[in-house]
């Protein structure tokens, strides 16, 4: 059975994953793309991605583009599973006898 | 940590709302606007050969620099945004197919036509698509294959009508393949 992920279940940080989820398996977003697409601020987005990254669940990349600083993020195998593993602990809430 | 079935079922709708959203912004980054270009340029390719014969075919290689140049303005421009990780395997890969596809038709001696060279040059082309597909994303193998077929269905079966076959099947085909990715690719 599935457990729910305390980390992750948060909101903000369910919606970063989710969202995250979203991206192939070499693929980067850049930390303002996210934030807009997400709706979220620079700080709101910056401290759950923190929490994230300190979990092991996603990478941050920093780097340069041209003169600019850049932020890359993207998620690891381990936030991909875990991520994974939430969604069907949230699925066996809902449906507990076709999970079992 | 405990929940409701109301408060998973939100979370879940939540997650789906999210994943809708990425998935929708994503879509602007996957590659369509190249096959728009190429499209494109294949569809002046083919009307250049077409309507202005040896003369329109010299400019050929013009099309193809401006193309690759506008390619990595466009792949540097999106990279901003969502970018993979250069793959120094996968860029070897390409170079060591367009070195040896360089090389066969000189060691082949191969007499061709116009046709055929376009031809030729289209599959190595398809051979790059059906590599990044098998190495990034499925669809360019699929279109690579497709194309493949098109081309070669086109200057065996139809040569008399080749250039508007490569213009409608070749370059339409990238084009209407760029409008799926853009809007409907997941």
């Amino acid at each position: 059975m599935p457990e729910l992920d305390s980390v992750i279940h948060q909101p903000v940080r369910l919606q970063i994953m989710a969202a995250l989820g979203h991206l192939g398996a070499r693929e980067q977003v850049d930390f303002s793309f996210l934030k807009n697409t997400l709706a979220l601020t620079d700080g709101n987005l910056g401290a759950h991605l923190l929490t994230l990254e300190q979990a092991g669940y996603i990478a941050v990349e920093k780097t340069f583009v041209g003169r600019k600083p850049k932020t890359f993020v993207a998620p690891t195998a381990s936030g991909r599973r875990a991520f994974e593993a939430h969604v069907a602990a949230l699925t066996a809430i809902l449906k507990p006898n076709k999970i079992s | 940590m405990q929940l409701s079935p109301e408060e998973a079922a939100r979370a879940l709708a939540a997650i789906e709302t999210s994943r809708a959203t990425m998935r929708s912004a994503i879509r602007a980054y996957r590659g369509h606007a190249h096959l728009w270009l190429w499209g494109i340029i294949w569809i002046a390719m083919a009307m250049l050969a077409q309507f202005h014969g040896p003369a329109g075919i010299r400019l050929f290689p013009w099309l193809v620099g401006a193309g690759i140049a506008l390619s990595m303005v466009l792949g540097s421009v999106q990279g901003n945004r969502v970018r993979a990780p250069v793959d120094k395997r996968f860029l070897g890969v390409l170079a060591a197919v367009l070195v040896f596809a360089a090389i066969v038709p000189v060691v082949l001696r191969a007499p061709a036509n116009n046709q055929a060279i376009f031809a030729y040059c289209g599959l190595v082309a398809m051979l790059c698509y059906v590599i990044a597909g098998l190495w990034f994303d499925t669809y360019l193998l699929w279109l690579g294959l497709v194309i493949t077929a098109l081309i070669l269905v086109g200057l065996f079966c139809f040569p008399a009508i080749f250039w508007w076959w490569i213009a409608i099947f070749g370059g339409g085909t990238l084009i209407v393949t760029g409008f799926y990715i853009r809007y409907f690719w997941r």
